[in-house]
């Protein structure tokens, strides 16, 4: 982790606190943040960028951009490498329990007074409205996830555009027709942009 | 019956395999609905619950953990969704150091993006599937997805009213 946490990147006016006082503000930003990820996001940069001074813009920016190649939940990366830029092992270790414990211990209790009413009649009469509203907002979330993705591929051109919807397409229907394991649909789309991508670059920095 | 290890090994390899909150849905829904532990129906409660829930969306898989497995799924999803990020930041971070800003990490995970935000479609309509494409069923998913375009009707708000719905007509 030094490579991250080289002496002139350490910000200036880091505030200095205990361990205690570590958990009791990731448990805060985890109980608080409704919404979502990008909730969660906007109190982590309140609090590390803004209150703490933990970590300058640019660090939480590229921060940020490591998370996105870290297996599992980006937010949790975020959470583990902001608490070891604060206190070490110890810091990645009490900001990532007290971001999850509160906010996994409420989803367990919700999880498990709905499972108790989940043959209700009443409860399964309301669950026949919400599954069709949840796969509303999943697709909404599949746009939202989509956009920025598309917006940068059509910033890089046609042939970038082209690919992305290529890819994107390509691996609905290898899903919905083919029946391809996941797991190869996921990373053979990436291992190709990213070939893509670098070839790109590659041959514009060599032009002719 | 569900095999503990086997579910752990199930929800790890998700995690590892996939990056972002849901970007594990694809994985997980193949693997679990093959087993059958998992319906159709549970993914989309599990779902809901992680929208409802506070912290980030990435813990709906607790949720899930807990309705194939009571308890003891929970927790174990909870070990198998937080160790990925941990061990790999904490062994190969000097990789990241070097690799991040490359343009085939960019587009790998442009990639990546692209193929789950595909197959989260499938997803969805296969969840449809099992629920049926009644007119009432569309009429709600419609609505939730108007809502929720807005961005200025809460997530909460938007199922409970789907909820009303359901014990309203159904």
């Amino acid at each position: 982790m030094k490579d991250l946490q080289s002496p002139a990147e350490q910000p200036r006016r880091a505030a200095r606190v205990s361990l205690w006082r570590l958990l009791w503000i990731w448990m805060t930003i985890g109980v608080q943040s409704f919404g979502g990820g990008s909730a969660t996001l906007y109190l982590i940069r309140r609090a590390a960028v803004e209150r703490y001074g933990w970590l300058t813009e640019d660090e939480f920016t590229r921060y940020w951009g490591i998370c996105q190649i870290t297996p599992g939940i980006n937010i949790l990366s975020m959470v583990i490498l902001i608490g070891w830029r604060v206190a070490g092992v110890l810091g990645a270790s009490f900001a990532l329990i007290g971001l999850v414990a509160p906010s996994a211990a409420i989803t367990v209790a919700l999880t498990s007074v709905y499972a108790h009413f989940r043959q209700a009649s009443l409860v399964r009469a309301a669950i026949a409205g919400v599954v069709p509203a949840t796969v509303g907002l999943g697709l909404l979330l599949s746009y939202t996830m989509v956009r920025p993705l598309l917006n940068a591929a059509r910033r890089d051109g046609r042939g970038s555009t082209a690919a992305a919807g290529i890819l994107l397409l390509g691996s609905a229907l290898a899903a919905a027709v083919a029946r391809a394991p996941a797991v190869g649909i996921l990373w053979s789309a990436g291992a190709l942009s990213a070939f893509l991508q670098w070839q790109r670059l590659a041959r514009r920095r060599r032009p002719q | 019956m569900t095999d503990p290890l086997a579910l752990f090994w199930i929800m790890f390899r998700a995690a590892l395999l996939s990056t972002s909150g849901t970007g594990n849905l694809p994985i997980l829904h193949q693997d679990l609905l093959a087993r059958g532990w998992a319906t159709e129906r549970q993914f989309a409660e599990a779902l809901a619950i992680g929208q409802i829930s506070p912290g980030p969306t990435g813990l709906w898989v607790i949720s899930l953990g807990y309705l194939v497995d009571g308890l003891r799924g929970a927790a174990l999803t909870l070990l198998a969704i937080v160790l990925p990020p941990l061990l790999v930041l904490l062994l190969v971070h000097g990789i990241y150091a070097r690799w991040g800003d490359h343009p085939a990490t960019q587009g790998f995970v442009r990639g990546l993006g692209l193929a789950v935000s595909g197959i989260f479609v499938v997803v969805m309509a296969r969840i449809m599937n099992s629920a049926g494409w009644t007119p009432i069923n569309l009429m709600i998913m419609l609505g939730a997805v108007a809502l929720g375009a807005t961005r200025r009707v809460p997530v909460l708000l938007i199922l409970v009213l789907a909820a009303l719905v359901g014990i309203g007509l159904f």
